[in-house]
C-alpha cells in the first residue's frame, strides 16, 4: 500500500519564547516490510535540521530557535510503500522462553523500563499470569495479554497523561493507544516474554477499528502499538488498541522500550507564556495528502499546563492527543 | 616559617606498633623503609606541643582560604574544614613509576572500551570478553551516547583511580572513577598549606610539584576540541554553588584560567554552544563539566533538570563541542563490570595488568555467589552503582542480623552487588593524641588523557582517624595527607 503522510506540529504560545530546542523522531523506518519512497522536515520559521540514527535506530531530528518566536510549526511529509507484516504459523512452545540465550539476547525488553514498571505480586503482575495461564503457545499467550488489556481499557482520550503509570491506567480503566501498548508490553514482560513499543502510523480515522471504514485520507494522531519476541521467530507485531493485526496500514517510526525511547517530539523552550500544541497527521492513500489549514481547529488541541519551578519548559505530546 | 629548635627526642613515634597490615614507613623489622628516612628523622626531632602548633598553622590556612567539605550523612549538608595529618605519605620514584604505568594501562583499556561501546559496534562485546547484558543492564550505560564522535577516542579524560596497599606490599586497584572523580583540589590544598606552614620538612626531599596541574589540565582539555580547532574556548560546567564539590569546579577553573560556568549560562544555536558574555555570545569547544550525565540536557534527559544547557546532546551529536569526561563513563564505574577489566586490558592491549583487581566475586554467578555468600563474615560486599563507601557491608565489622540482611538483599538482585577479600589496607604514621600512630590510608591518583596520557604526580592520600578503622572516606569521617612523589635522584 502507497501512503502519504503528513505529519503538522504546531506550537502557539501565549508569550514570546525563546530558546527552544527539540527532538523529533517521525521519519518512517525504512525497512524490509517498508519502503521510504521520499521523507522531509521543515519548519517555519526556517531551521537547521540535524538527522541521526539514534541507538534504538531511528531517524532523531534535532532542531532550535535562539531568538523569541510565538509560534513554531513542524511538518514531515513522507510517501511509504508498505507490505503485509508477517505472522507466526507453527506454535512456538512456551517454554522456549526461559532459554537463557533467548532472555541474555532480549533483556532490554524483558525489564522494566522507564514507562513500563511493576513489581513481583501487583496487580499488573497478577493480571498478566492469569491471563496466559493454561496457554502453552507463546502465540497463545501473546493473544491473551493482548486480550485481557482490551477488556481491562476502554478507549478513551484525555484521561491519562504522559507520566501515568500502568497501575494507575489498570485503575482509571481508560486510556489512549500509547497506555495499552505500554500496559500490553508490562503484562508480557512480567510474564517473561520480551515485549517492545512501537510509534507509528496508523492510516485509519479510527484507530479502534481499522478496518471499519475505508477512506482515501484520514486525519488522525501518531499510533502506537507493541512486538512480542517469539523464540526461534522473531518480533510479531500486534496492535493492543483494536486487538489487530499489524498491516500495511501500519508505518513504522521507531521502536524501543517504551515511550521514552521513541516520542514525536520532545523539546524545551525558555520564557513565560503558556504552550497550546496542536498536532495532527494526515495520511491518504497514494495521493499526496491535504492538510487542514494551520489556524483551524485541529481535532486535537491540548492546554499544556505551565509546570513549576525550572525556568524553561516542556514539550512533548502523548502519541494519542 | 623556619626550622624549629632541635631538642630532645620527643618520643613522637618511640612507641609506633605497625599491626598486622603492611607500614608504609616501617618494615617488619622496624627498621624505617628508604623513602620515609629524612621524614622520620624530622619528625623524631619535633614534640608534641610544635606538632600541634604546626596543624593549627594548617588548619587556619584552611579556614581562612575556605577549603572545606561537605558531610551530607546527617541532617543536613554540613561544612567541616578540610582535616589533613602533617605526616606526608611518601612514594619512591621507581614505585611511582611502576604504578603510574599500570594506572595509564588501566585507563587506556577502559578508554578503548568505551570507545567500542559507543562508537566501535562492541567487539568486546561480540568476541565474549565482556557480556551485553551486563551492559545493556547497567544504570551507566548511556545510550544517547552511540555516535557521538570523540576526539582521539579519549572517553575518560580525567579518571580518578582509587587504589590501595595490601598486607603484601603490592598495589591492587579498589575502583574506577570515570565520570566526575573529585579531590584534586585538595591535594593541591594540602601541598600550599604544607609548604607555608612547614616548608623546612621538604627539605632534601626531590617532591614533585602540584601547582602544574591546571596547565595540565587545561593541555588535556584543550587537546579535545573538535577537528583540532586551535586555542579553543574551555568552560568548566558546574551544578552551581550548592554541590559539595564547588569549591573544586570554582578552583580549577581558577586555576585554568577559564569561565566558570551554570548551564543557565550556556546557550545553543543552531547546534552549537555558546557562552553567554558581556561581549555577547561566543562559541565554546570544550566543556569540563562536573555535571551528571543524566542533568546535562534537560531535552534528552531527565525534563526536571534546571542544571543543564537544552540541546547540548544535539550540539555534541552534530560534532561541534566536546563535554569531558564524556557521556556514558558510568558503565565503567558499574562495579558489576570491574571484574572483567584486567581481561580488557589483555583484550585491547595485548599486555598483562600490572596493577591486579582485589579479588571479586560475582554474585549473579551462581557457584561464586554461593561461596561468598557463605563466607559474607569475612568478605566485602558493595553495591555497584554507588561511590564514596555508601552502602558498603564490611563483613567482620557487621552484625549476624546485618549479615542475613545483606545476604537477602544481595539474594534478591544479585546483578546489583559484587562482595571482594577484604584488603588489609597499608598503614603509615598519623598523628593521634600525643604520638603518631598507624593509620590505615589509600591513593586516589589522576589520570588525564587527551591526545596522549599523563598520571598527575601525586594523588589524594586519605586516612582513616581511628585506630583499626578501614573507612577513609572524608564523608564518613576521614582524614587526609599531603602526598610526596619523590623524584628519580641522580644516585
Amino acid at each position: 500500500m502507497r501512503l502519504g503522510i503528513a505529519y503538522r506540529m504546531y506550537f502557539r504560545y501565549s508569550e514570546p519564547v525563546t530558546e527552544s530546542q527539540n527532538e523529533v523522531r517521525v521519519r518512517p523506518l525504512h525497512d524490509e516490510h517498508q519502503q521510504v519512497l521520499s521523507y522531509r522536515l521543515t519548519s517555519r520559521p526556517e531551521l537547521q535540521v540535524l538527522p541521526l540514527s539514534d541507538y534504538w535506530g531511528t531517524t532523531v531530528e534535532h532542531l532550535g530557535i535562539r531568538t523569541p518566536h510565538t509560534e513554531l510549526e513542524l511538518l514531515a511529509e513522507a510517501t511509504v510503500e508498505t507490505e503485509p507484516r508477517p505472522a507466526p504459523d507453527e506454535a512456538v512452545a512456551a517454554a522456549m522462553l526461559i532459554d537463557p540465550d533467548f532472555q541474555i539476547a532480549h533483556l532490554e525488553f524483558l525489564a522494566p523500563s522507564h514507562h513500563v514498571q511493576w513489581a513481583s505480586g501487583d496487580a499488573v503482575e497478577r493480571r498478566a499470569a492469569s491471563a496466559v495461564a493454561g496457554e502453552s503457545a507463546v502465540q497463545g499467550m501473546v493473544r491473551a495479554v493482548v486480550a485481557d488489556v482490551r477488556g481491562a481499557l476502554a478507549y478513551r482520550q484525555g484521561v491519562t497523561d504522559i507520566g501515568v503509570t500502568l497501575t494507575e491506567v489498570l485503575e482509571g480503566g481508560a486510556g489512549v493507544c500509547q497506555d495499552f501498548a505500554h500496559l500490553a508490553t508490562g503484562m508480557l514482560r512480567s510474564a517473561g516474554i520480551p515485549a517492545r513499543y512501537v510509534s507509528g502510523y496508523l492510516f485509519a480515522a479510527d484507530e479502534t477499528a481499522p478496518d471499519a471504514e475505508d477512506s482515501d485520507v484520514v486525519s488522525v494522531q501518531t499510533h502506537a502499538w507493541i512486538e512480542a519476541a517469539l523464540p526461534g521467530w522473531g518480533w510479531w507485531a500486534l496492535d493492543p488498541t483494536n486487538g489487530g493485526e499489524v498491516g500495511e496500514r501500519h508505518v513504522v517510526i521507531g521502536r524501543g522500550r517504551d515511550y521514552g525511547d521513541v516520542p514525536p517530539v520532545r523539546g524545551a523552550f525558555t520564557g513565560s507564556g503558556t504552550a497550546e500544541v496542536d498536532a495532527e497527521v494526515v495520511i491518504g492513500r497514494q495521493d499526496e495528502p491535504q492538510l487542514s489549514p494551520v489556524d483551524g481547529p485541529g481535532p486535537a488541541r491540548a492546554e499544556v499546563a505551565s509546570p513549576p519551578a525550572p525556568n524553561w519548559r516542556h514539550q512533548q505530546s502523548q502519541q494519542q492527543q | 616559617m623556619g626550622e624549629p629548635s632541635r631538642q630532645q627526642a620527643s618520643g613522637l613515634l618511640d612507641r609506633y606498633q605497625p599491626g598486622g597490615a603492611f607500614d608504609e614507613a616501617f618494615d617488619a623489622d622496624g627498621a624505617v623503609r628508604g623513602p620515609y628516612r629524612r621524614i622520620v628523622e624530622r619528625f623524631r626531632e619535633l614534640d608534641i606541643d610544635e606538632v600541634k602548633r604546626l596543624e593549627n598553622l594548617v588548619a587556619d590556612e584552611f579556614r581562612r582560604q575556605g577549603i572545606t567539605f561537605t558531610v551530607y550523612s546527617e541532617e543536613e549538608g554540613t561544612e567541616r574544614i578540610w582535616p589533613m595529618d602533617l605526616f606526608p605519605r611518601i612514594i619512591a620514584a621507581a614505585e611511582w613509576d611502576e604504578l603510574s604505568r599500570g594506572l595509564s594501562q588501566r585507563v587506556a583499556a577502559m578508554n578503548c572500551f568505551l570507545a567500542d561501546l559507543y562508537n566501535g559496534g562492541g567487539q568486546a562485546i561480540a568476541d565474549g570478553v565482556v557480556p551485553r547484558w551486563l551492559v545493556v543492564s547497567s544504570q551507566g550505560f548511556e545510550r544517547n551516547a552511540v555516535g557521538i564522535r570523540v576526539p582521539h577516542s579519549a572517553h575518560c579524560n580525567i579518571a580518578g583511580i582509587d587504589v590501595v596497599r595490601a598486607a603484601d606490599g603490592r598495589y591492587r586497584v579498589l575502583e574506577d572513577n570515570l565520570r566526575s572523580p573529585s579531590g584534586i583540589s585538595y591535594v593541591i590544598e594540602n601541598r600550599a598549606a604544607m609548604a607555608k606552614a612547614c616548608s623546612w620538612l621538604f627539605y632534601d626531599h626531590p617532591v614533585e610539584p602540584t601547582e602544574q596541574y591546571g596547565r595540565m589540565l587545561r593541555s588535556t582539555l584543550e587537546s579535545m576540541a573538535p577537528d583540532g580547532r586551535d586555542s579553543p574556548h574551555i568552560v568548566v560546567l558546574t551544578p552551581g554553588i550548592f554541590n559539595s564539590a564547588y569549591f573544586e569546579h570554582a578552583f580549577l577553573a581558577r586555576s585554568m584560567g577559564v569561565e566558570l560556568v551554570e548551564g543557565r549560562d550556556l546557550v545553543v544555536d543552531d547546534h552549537a554552544v555558546y557562552s553567554r558574555t558581556i561581549e555577547g555570545l561566543v562559541k565554546v569547544d570544550v566543556i569540563y563539566r562536573r555535571i551528571d550525565d543524566d542533568f546535562l540536557d534537560p531535552v534528552a534527559f531527565r525534563p526536571d533538570s534546571t542544571l543543564g544547557v537544552p540541546g547540548l546532546l544535539g550540539a555534541l551529536r552534530a560534532g561541534t563541542v566536546t563535554v569531558c569526561n564524556a557521556l556514558g563513563n558510568g558503565v565503567v564505574d558499574d562495579k558489576g563490570v570491574y571484574p572483567y577489566v584486567p581481561e580488557l586490558i589483555r583484550y585491547y592491549l595485548d599486555e598483562e595488568p600490572i596493577i591486579d583487581n582485589v579479588p571479586t566475586y560475582m554474585m549473579w554467578d551462581p557457584d561464586q555467589r554461593a561461596d561468598a555468600l557463605a563466607r559474607l563474615g569475612e568478605l566485602v560486599a558493595k553495591p555497584v552503582g554507588e561511590s564514596g563507601g555508601y552502602g558498603v557491608l564490611i563483613g567482620p565489622h557487621a552484625t549476624e542480623q546485618e549479615l542475613d540482611e545483606a545476604r537477602a538483599t544481595i539474594e534478591a538482585d544479585p546483578r546489583s552487588w559484587i562482595v571482594q577479600e577484604l584488603v588489609q589496607l597499608s598503614t603509615v604514621p598519623s598523628l593521634a593524641g600525643d604520638c603518631l600512630e598507624p593509620r590505615h590510608l589509600d591513593l586516589r591518583p589522576f589520570v588525564l588523557t587527551g591526545e596522549r596520557t599523563q598520571v598527575f604526580p601525586g594523588g589524594l592520600t586519605r586516612v582513616a582517624m581511628r585506630r583499626g578503622s578501614l573507612i577513609v572516606n572524608s564523608s564518613q569521617g576521614g582524614g587526609s595527607k599531603d602526598t610526596w612523589i619523590l623524584a628519580a635522584e641522580a644516585s
